[in-house]
Order: C-alpha cells, then sequence, then structure tokens
C-alpha cells in the first residue's frame, strides 16, 4: 500500500500535514474511498447483570470530506456510535476502520494516540479545562506532537484566528460566552489538522444565533478545509446544514 | 505531558481545601524538622566545647562524671603519665573536677529542677580555653564565690549576677560571674571552687573527673593505655569528643524518636488529608480528566499529572512548615540531660540536609496520598465521564 498525501488535507496550521493512506483494500472502484468504515458493528452494555444491546449489526461507511448529521431519538445509540468511530469506546462485535486503520484491535495507548492523530472533538458542554486560557486550552493538543511552545502557540493563535476569537484569546472560559466557548472548542479541535471532527451535539446549549455560527464555522471547515465532519444532533435545522442526514433507531441504521 | 500550570492553577483555584490539606502537611514537616533540629542542638551542644587534645579520665565503669569517683591520691599519679601538657611553670595542664547535683526553684513556675554543680581547680579557665567570663569576674579560689553559664543565668532563683543562693542548705554561695563556653553544655553549670563544694557535700577527698590537656591529638593513645593499665587506678580515659558524644545519645536519641513517632502518627492524618482533597478534586474534574484523554492524552500522563498535583501540594506544605520550624531558632528549650539528670538548655539547631529530610518527607507524603486519586483518575471510565461530571 502507498504511502501518498491525500489531497485537500492542509488545515489551518499545518506546515507539512498528515501523510494520510490513501485506498483501502476494501474500497470499492468509484467514488471517493470511505473514510469511516463500519461493519457489522455491535455494542451491548450491562445494566447490572442485564445486557442491553445498544448498536446492532450496524453497517456504515462515510466518504472523506462529507458532512454528516446522526439523528435519533434519544437512547437510540447515536452518541455510542460516534465514540465507536472517535475510538473513544470499542464495539462488542464487528470492525470499525477509520482513517484506513482497523480501530478495533487497538490498545487503550494506541487508541489515545489514534485519537490525537486523527480525531478533532466538538462536545455539547465545550468541555474547555477552566483553569486554562482560550489559547492555553487550545495548546493542549499540541502538546502531544512535540512542538516548540512558541510554535504551539502561534498555531493555536492561528486556530483561533480562524473561529473569530483573535480578541480573546487570553480570556478563561468563564469569561466567555456559551457561543465564544464552543468556538473555542472548534478552534482545539481543528489545530492539530485532523482528518475527521466529530461533534455530540455541538449546538445543544445554545441559542439560535450563536448555534448559527457555530454551524457556520463547522460548514467552512468541511468546505474550506476539507475536514469530515460527523455531527450527532437533535436539532433538525442543524441537521439540514449536513449534506448528509443518517436516522439511528433502536440501535440500527433507518 | 500535561502542563504543571494546569495542576497548579487548580490548587490555586481549590484554596480552601488547598489550603487545609496543604497545612496539615505543614504541619507534620514543622514537628519533624523541629524534633531533627533540636536533636541536632542537643549533639552540637553537647559536642561543642570538646576538644580533640583533651582527655577526660572517669572511673572504670563509669560512662558520666556524675557516677564516676576518682581519689584525690590518684590525681597525681594520672597526671604524671606521658603526653601530658605543661603550663610555662612545669605544672600539668589537668582540671580536677566534681559534679554534683542540686535542686533549685525555677523561676516563673512554682517548680524545682536539677542543676549541675562542678567543682574546678584554680586552673580551670587554663585546661578549658573556650570558658570566657562574659560579666563579672572569675572566682577567687577557696571562697564561696561561684559563675554560672550563661544559658541558666535567671532560670533559677538566685542564678544572676550578684544574687545569692545556697549550695546547701546553709551554704550560700555568690554569683560573681558569667561565663560563656561557645554554646556547650557547661553553660548550664554552676561552677564553685572545687574544695568548698566538696565539703558542702562531703565528698573530701574525691573528684569526679580529671580533664587532662594532651601535648597533642596523637598522645591519647599513649596516655589512656599508661592511665588504663595501671592496676592502682582503676581508670578510663576517653578524648572528651568522645566523652560528649556520649553524653548526647541518649537525649538526642530520645528526642530524635519522639519526634519521629510524632510526625509519623501526624504524617498518617495527612496523608489522609492529602487523599481526600485529591480524590475530592479529581471527583470534580472527571469531565476534564476525560476529555485530556479523548484529545490523546494517555492514562499514564494523567496519572503522572495527578502525583505531581500532589506533590506539588505536599511541597508548599513542606516548605511552610520547614519556613516555620526555622522560627524556633529563637526558641530556647531545656530538658532534661539523661546522662547527668539536670537541667540543660538548648537550641534549634537547623542544617540544609534536615530541611531537605523534612522536604523530602512531604512529597513522600504526598505521592502517597495522591497515589490512590491519581490512580483513579487514570483509571476513569472515558465515556461515562466526557459527558457527566
Amino acid at each position: 500500500m502507498a504511502e501518498v498525501e491525500s489531497p485537500g488535507q492542509e488545515g489551518p496550521n499545518s506546515t507539512s500535514g498528515h501523510p494520510h493512506r490513501a485506498g483501502s483494500p476494501t474500497s470499492r472502484a468509484g467514488g471517493p474511498p470511505p473514510i469511516i468504515e463500519l461493519r457489522g458493528v455491535g455494542k451491548v452494555f450491562f445494566r447490572g447483570k442485564e445486557p442491553v444491546e445498544v448498536l446492532s449489526n450496524l453497517n456504515l461507511d462515510v466518504p472523506e470530506g462529507s458532512f454528516e448529521a446522526l439523528m435519533g431519538p434519544s437512547g437510540s445509540g447515536k452518541s455510542t456510535l460516534l465514540n465507536i468511530i472517535a475510538g473513544l469506546d470499542q464495539p462488542t462485535t464487528g470492525t470499525a476502520r477509520v482513517a484506513n486503520e482497523d480501530i478495533t484491535r487497538m490498545s487503550d495507548s494506541q487508541l489515545a494516540n489514534f485519537r490525537s492523530r486523527t480525531m478533532g472533538f466538538i462536545f455539547q458542554a465545550y468541555n474547555l479545562l477552566p483553569v486554562l486560557t482560550a489559547v492555553e486550552n487550545v495548546e493542549l493538543p499540541l502538546l502531544l506532537v512535540g512542538l516548540s511552545s512558541s510554535e504551539r502557540k502561534k498555531r493555536a493563535e492561528t486556530a483561533l484566528r480562524i473561529v473569530g476569537l483573535d480578541d480573546r484569546m487570553d480570556h478563561y472560559p468563564r469569561q466567555l460566552s456559551g457561543g465564544q466557548e464552543q468556538r473555542v472548542t472548534i478552534a482545539r479541535a481543528i489545530v492539530n489538522d485532523p482528518t475527521i471532527i466529530v461533534a455530540d451535539e455541538p449546538t445543544g446549549d445554545l441559542d439560535r444565533k450563536s448555534a448559527e455560527d457555530i454551524l457556520n464555522l463547522l460548514e467552512r471547515l468541511n468546505k474550506e478545509f476539507k475536514k469530515t465532519i460527523l455531527m450527532v444532533t437533535h436539532d433538525p435545522a442543524a441537521a439540514e446544514r449536513a449534506s448528509v442526514i443518517r436516522r439511528l433507531n433502536k440501535g440500527a441504521l433507518e | 505531558m500535561i502542563p504543571i500550570k494546569y495542576n497548579i492553577r487548580n490548587l490555586v483555584v481549590r484554596k480552601t481545601t488547598t489550603l487545609a490539606s496543604g497545612l496539615g502537611l505543614a504541619l507534620v514537616v514543622f514537628v519533624l524538622a523541629s524534633a531533627l533540629m533540636l536533636s541536632n542542638g542537643i549533639e552540637r551542644t553537647l559536642g561543642r566545647a570538646a576538644a580533640e587534645d583533651v582527655a577526660v579520665v572517669l572511673r572504670k565503669g563509669s560512662d558520666t562524671e556524675l557516677s564516676s569517683g576518682i581519689g584525690s591520691s590518684q590525681v597525681g599519679m594520672i597526671v604524671a603519665n606521658p603526653g601530658v601538657a605543661k603550663d610555662d611553670d612545669g605544672q600539668p595542664l589537668a582540671s580536677s573536677e566534681l559534679i554534683v547535683v542540686i535542686l533549685l526553684d525555677k523561676m516563673g513556675t512554682n517548680g524545682v529542677s536539677n542543676v549541675q554543680v562542678r567543682g574546678v581547680g584554680d586552673n580551670v579557665l587554663r585546661v578549658r580555653k573556650g570558658v570566657r567570663i562574659v560579666e563579672g569576674r572569675p572566682a577567687r579560689p577557696g571562697t564561696d564565690e561561684v559563675i554560672v553559664g550563661k544559658a541558666i543565668r535567671g532560670r533559677f532563683k538566685g542564678l544572676e549576677l550578684n544574687q545569692t543562693f545556697e549550695l546547701r542548705k546553709n551554704r550560700p554561695v555568690t554569683v560573681v560571674g558569667i561565663f560563656d563556653d561557645g554554646g556547650s553544655s557547661s553553660e548550664s553549670e554552676v561552677w564553685a571552687d572545687l574544695k568548698v563544694a566538696a565539703s558542702a557535700f562531703g565528698r573530701e577527698g574525691f573528684v569526679s573527673s580529671v580533664r587532662i590537656k594532651l601535648e597533642g591529638e596523637s598522645k591519647l593513645d599513649a596516655f589512656k593505655a599508661a592511665v588504663e593499665t595501671n592496676p592502682q587506678l582503676e581508670a578510663v580515659v576517653m578524648r572528651e569528643t568522645e566523652y560528649a558524644a556520649k553524653q548526647s545519645e541518649m537525649t538526642s536519641l530520645f528526642i530524635k524518636v519522639m519526634g519521629i513517632g510524632i510526625a509519623v502518627l501526624f504524617s498518617i492524618g495527612a496523608m489522609i488529608g492529602a487523599m481526600i482533597t485529591m480524590n475530592a478534586s479529581i471527583a470534580n474534574r472527571q469531565r476534564e480528566i476525560a476529555t485530556l484523554r479523548a484529545l490523546g492524552f494517555q492514562r499514564s500522563s494523567i496519572l503522572l499529572s495527578f502525583l505531581l498535583e500532589s506533590a506539588t501540594l505536599a511541597v508548599a506544605g513542606g516548605l511552610v512548615g520547614a519556613a516555620a520550624s526555622l522560627a524556633m531558632r529563637f526558641v530556647r528549650f531545656s530538658t532534661l540531660n539523661f546522662a547527668t539528670w539536670s537541667e540543660i538548655v538548648f537550641t534549634f539547631e537547623p542544617t540544609p540536609s534536615i530541611m531537605i529530610t523534612s522536604i523530602s518527607a512531604a512529597v513522600f507524603m504526598g505521592l502517597v496520598g495522591g497515589f490512590y486519586p491519581a490512580v483513579r483518575a487514570a483509571q476513569m471510565n472515558l465515556v461515562q465521564a466526557i459527558r457527566g461530571g
């Protein structure tokens, strides 16, 4: 398998970009190869001794560069599915190939490396560290790639500029509005130039106007920076912004 | 690695709990450092005026001057041995001394305590070179005049310049001078005339010890051999430094063991305190920890980060405790010297190594107390923690 630079992966701060493997052995002829490929994925939780099947025999192909929304009622398994794709959780059965890596066979520490290389995270509750400033929060993922501190700062500032927070770099999360906090989270999600961005209810805690700003930003990341975005949402208006809407019900895609 | 500023700022944000557990750690370090400083003070006080070229002669089988007795007639035989330094007149530089213990009223309390009285001969100041009269004048030989060490002056009724106290019932003596002996234990003694002391206590014809100024440090062995092999003498010879070390051994060990014992007991509390603080802190930060893991930080980074946080807390507490213990330098501490059963005054004497030991103990407590919470943080269920908390 040849190592090639995949097109369109130059991130906003990247000087070199990540080498991505193109053309998986299972990719079919024609059309872009899927960057996310789930086969027969099932997930069983135990509530006490009672097994609860959250996902069952699920297949999913997400082509590189798409912006997909995942909808469904509460408890339908949206977040579990997102967690498996993001490498936060592992399926009970089946395989998940993401960015051409079989993440179902990875150890805990390999998964951590995978997440840091491949994933950008946007959470409903922002999940910023309250004792760090905006720019320090954005710098966090860069601590894992061995950059000089000045280089880290430069890249974090660039990411914050992209999300329009040039004037809030040294603010602490408590000094920011919800919409601004979520923009810091987005800056943190893109600073490492990830292949895929997963967003779990990114607009769930925001007012209409801020939600609109966040969705515009996600759209821009998808179109301009060619990021593959997977977004779990309850909000039909948010889902409308995605190019594909998938619905999950009782652990299966409809 | 997770930046240390994350941990430091978290400690600062949680002021109250940080302060509470930090003070717990500080207390342990304070107790530990103080005990070590005191123990060091005792060793140094008792050893301070001791010289390498001075020999102490005691009765065979005695460890202390108090339990020793040498016949006055034997003193001449002792000083006639080789190696004894002579003064300009050709007289041997030797000081016969008699130790007795008296009870005196302690100032500021209703209690009494033992005070060591040393009967000394005319030439004592020539043998004990370190002794200086700092106030008043030397006692005249053969009179009821005494001089008092500066450490106990004013601590007992009558032990002040120009005051009078009873050496024994109806045997009043007058303090005419205050002496300094470089901070040694003799500063906790009263020095009277040898003959006056002997007659007051019915010890005529005996002395407790003879201090011999040697011609040089290397002369000890020959002098020792000559004295100890003489069957008429039944005496032992020790270098003064060796004798001093023996005197301080028991008391200093007692203080050390007691201090360390108290510190260890306290440290259990402090470690539990640190553990509770870290546990609560980690429980409040579940989502932050999960976020760090999601971003790609390894479990080991989380573990290290929280151990560092706990150690930082401990170092801060340790520094406060160590700094507070340095204030003890200004405190004078009087205790019973187990070798003489007399009151002796000590100071707390810090050394860099005592400070390092104490702060290291704090770091150890921080690491032990922080270990379980840090492991818990590292093993947290990522999926649950990232949404909750």
